[in-house]
């Protein structure tokens, strides 16, 4: 007999029957990126972003409705990775606010969240786009409703023609996005949304793929780096201090940064009551010393993490289970810090680059936190906000510096839920050193904000990297293996040899007013062939100046950017 | 009426020969290059500095021996009532701090005028005090004056490289803060007392296109109301000063002819040579449509 509901534990086993489904596919769906570039990513960022969520889902099998959909639409906003991630999230943000009302999902609740969840999702994006992650969402959302408006209440039916609908709408994205077309692919990002549509069906059946929260390779890193450094020590300290005087931000910055200096799973927080703490390291008296510091210890628990029986938050012991309470609720913003800022300022700036030679310059250039990632690894929602945490400002500008890294530093921002965090929405490295080095000190964040935005429209970026596909692209056929110099609109060079591709990329970017050529050579290129290519460009480009650094960036051979 | 004589130092920019057209005078200032003595604008000149600048040779700068100052005063005070002396900024230099301890032997017959500035928009200070000077105003009244509106007034200076401030040890903080692995241009400001930091430049039109953004909003938030004057400077490419000037004019059309004469070189020789400078001076008057 089929069944018109889905309970909270039905919604639980079919999420993370979902996110393994994803995770399954998560190959197929990164060759799917339209520009066969060595970094097609949509499938692991979709993934990362949604198992951050199955975990927390995972974490509370017995969890009611509201609980579920808490960890859901939380864990993934914050998980979120990549703009097919941040979609992801937002549909699931948008799917769960209706659902979190009922504890049983009929099929018209099922279609009144498909319809929230496309509504938020479409907001969540400046200029939707067809052909996307949003159309296939749309397209399973609108037969959701058809079921709901004719009266059918069996959820079988309901999910066999939702991804009847999905797949059928995934199959005319080439038509709506011509790139696609081009590229001989659907859409990645609808294809994903399908997996997980797919795989909730699986686990509704009750054939998905089992849920085991420590082999997903999505979080399998992850995983055994918690394992390892649980091992590292070996003992779990909660004491409270009764403070002798308040804690301004920057001493509850130097206090996280000193415990994790000496341990990990820090946990700090300031309750009025005095300030509960939490931390597993090897060496206790440090962090008792460390707390007379600050005021009075009035409670203290310390035990040995490696014996048997050992659980963070032993029943029976009220200050252990209670500051853990509190602490885990000031947890969303906190993290371990391995630096702290020395003084308050005013404005801080965060960015997302790779390579040692470009984290060395946008540090050179006033940049107080860089995140190692880019192109080959999105940072998530949440590393964002942790980082912009770590700043001791009062403002924090983030320089995303890639287009796929813009949704999720914006939706950090609306996260943290005040005005601290503002995106400059740079697409490239040297966009985000533009912006950087447009800042003036001194002025208002809002005057710096639009200085900064148009900076951005003053330089020209280009990237050098090889395919590695074969495929034709804006009528221009590429072999795999092929250097392709990437422009701000599209691909401007093609060749075999990464020098002249460099140097044809170039004359594409040059106008009659260009005055500077910023070359960032990447990892894979040595001092000689990056000099050859200043001595080339200084040749046919005399007009301008040229500046060559060592970005040491991965798979991108060399960036560059006029102005 | 009593005959009021005003005096100044090369770092107004004003030369031996100006300041006789003027009827001002002036004391070059002493530079101390491998082992002699040059004076500015009369045994050195902007090309050959630059030159010994752009070689390594070590520059030492100096103020205005207590003597030569001292022969110059007595001897204008043969023929004048009183002097208005009007060095440069006590924040960039020793030499008002020693003309004040020299002119308390004067007997009040010497004003000593602390009044911040530099280069062009202290020889507008120079300018300002002759015309009052000319209206009979007594000595004390011209240095008050001149204390009280001196810092109404602001220069923004774009380097053409780092090389040459982090060489001289004196403006190191700033050129501290300002990025050092890539080129950048940095855009100082020099408000009265400090040379500061203020903006950064990859390439010189991104430069020149912040001095006179700075400069219009200068005018609009800080001399709101204000009569202004627009001066420029360079450090010897006079070529790319001209070019600017265009530019400067097309911003600010009300300004006329802009006046403008190279840095003097005790600032020259802190930030080198390719240096542009723009400068807008609140002057007595209506104020100016932007």
């Amino acid at each position: 007999m089929s069944a018109t509901s889905i309970d909270a534990k039905m919604l639980s086993q079919m999420f993370l029957a979902g996110a393994k489904n994803l995770e399954a596919n998560q190959e197929i769906i990164n060759e799917l990126n339209v520009f066969p570039v060595p970094d097609g990513d949509t499938g692991t960022n979709m993934t990362a972003t949604i198992m951050q969520a199955a975990s927390e889902v995972y974490a509370e099998p017995d969890a009611p409705m509201d609980v579920i959909c808490k960890s859901i639409s939380s864990g993934s906003l914050r998980g979120a990775r990549g703009n097919s991630g941040v979609i992801l999230s937002q549909l699931l943000r948008g799917f769960t606010k209706v659902v979190k009302k009922h504890d049983e999902i009929t099929g018209p609740v099922l279609a009144e969240a498909f319809e929230k969840a496309v509504e938020t999702a479409y907001k969540a994006v400046m200029k939707p786009k067809e052909g996307t992650i949003l159309t296939v969402a749309r397209g399973a959302g609108d037969r959701a409703r058809e079921l709901a408006a004719s009266g059918e209440t069996d959820i079988e039916v309901y999910f066999t023609e939702i991804i009847r609908a999905a797949s059928e709408t995934l199959e005319t994205t080439p038509d709506l996005l011509p790139v696609l077309k081009e590229a001989g692919v659907v859409d990645s990002g609808g294809k994903g949304l399908l997996e997980v549509l797919k795989g909730a069906y699986d686990g509704y059946l009750g054939k998905g793929i089992p849920f085991e929260q420590k082999t997903g390779a999505g979080c399998d890193s992850q995983a055994e780096q918690v394992e390892e450094v649980k091992l590292k020590y070996a003992y779990c300290v909660v004491l409270r201090v009764i403070l002798s005087q308040n804690l301004n931000r920057k001493q509850m910055m130097d206090i996280r940064g000193f415990l994790s200096s000496v341990g990990d799973d820090v946990k700090v927080n300031d309750t009025g009551k005095g300030v509960f703490l939490h931390i597993h390291t090897n060496d206790p008296g440090l962090v008792i010393q460390k707390s007379l510091l600050y005021g009075e210890i009035c409670e203290i628990t310390v035990s040995n993490i490696a014996m048997e029986g050992h659980i963070d938050a032993p029943e029976g012991t009220p200050i252990t289970s209670e500051s853990l309470k509190l602490c885990e609720e000031s947890e969303a913003g906190a993290s371990p810090l391995e630096k702290v800022p020395a003084e308050h300022k005013d404005t801080g700036f965060v960015a997302v680059c790779s390579g040692v030679g470009m984290a060395e310059i946008f540090k050179s250039l006033g940049c107080d936190i860089v995140i190692e990632g880019g192109q080959t690894m999105n940072p998530s929602t949440d590393d964002i906000i942790k980082s912009a945490e770590r700043v001791n400002a009062d403002k924090v500008f983030i320089l995303p510096n890639n287009k796929n890294i813009i949704l999720a530093a914006e939706q950090a921002g609306k996260m943290t839920g005040d005005d601290r965090i503002v995106v400059i929405p740079t697409k490239t490295v040297p966009q985000g050193i533009s912006a950087l080095v447009n800042y003036i000190p001194g002025e208002s964040a809002e005057e710096n904000e639009s200085s900064m935005r148009e900076a951005i429209s003053t330089v020209a970026s280009g990237e050098v990297t090889y395919a590695v596909r074969d495929v034709v692209i804006e009528g221009q056929s590429i072999k795999q293996g092929d250097y392709m110099g990437i422009g701000d609109s599209g691909i401007l060079c093609v060749g075999n040899n990464r020098v002249d591709v460099t140097v044809g990329m170039l004359e594409k970017l040059m106008k009659s007013d260009s005055e500077l050529i910023s070359v960032y050579y990447g990892e894979d290129v040595d001092e000689n062939e990056a000099a050859g290519l200043l001595d080339r460009i200084n040749s046919k480009f005399s007009g301008a100046e040229v500046e060559l650094q060592y970005g040491g960036q991965p798979i991108y051979d060399f960036i560059v950017s006029v102005e | 009426m009593s005959k009021v004589a005003i005096v100044t130092d090369s770092n107004s920019g004003i030369t031996v020969d100006e300041a006789s057209k003027l009827g001002v005078y002036v004391l070059p200032m002493p530079f101390h290059i491998r082992d002699r003595d040059f004076f500015e604008g009369i045994n050195i000149d902007q090309k050959n500095f630059y030159l010994m600048i752009d070689e390594g040779v070590e520059i030492g700068t100096s103020q205005p021996s207590p003597a030569d100052v001292k022969a110059l005063w007595d001897d204008i005070l043969t023929d004048h009532d009183s002097i208005v002396h009007i060095p440069m900024s006590s924040g960039l230099s020793g030499s008002c701090e020693s003309a004040r301890m020299l002119a308390q032997n004067y007997n009040g017959r010497v004003e000593v005028a602390d009044n911040k500035r530099i280069s062009v928009t202290l020889r507008r200070s120079i300018l300002d005090a002759k015309r009052m000077a000319d209206e009979g105003m007594d000595a004390a009244s011209i240095r008050k004056k001149l204390e009280e509106t001196g810092l109404d007034t602001t220069i923004y200076i774009m380097l053409d490289t780092l090389t040459y401030l982090k060489r001289g040890g004196r403006i190191t903080p700033t050129a501290a803060a300002i990025g050092t692995l890539l080129k950048i241009r940095p855009v100082l400001q020099l408000q009265g007392e400090k040379l500061d930091a203020y903006a950064k430049a990859r390439t010189p039109a991104q430069g020149r296109k912040l001095m006179i953004q700075a400069i219009r909003d200068d005018i609009q938030k800080r001399f709101s109301g204000s009569r202004i004057v627009i001066d420029m400077a360079y450090t010897f490419d006079e070529e790319a000063l001209l070019s600017f000037r265009e530019e400067v004019k097309e911003a600010f059309p009300w300004a006329g002819e802009i006046y403008y004469a190279p840095l003097s070189l005790s600032v020259g020789c802190h930030i080198g040579p390719g240096a542009l400078a723009v400068t807008a001076t609140v002057c007595d008057g209506d104020p100016v449509s932007m």
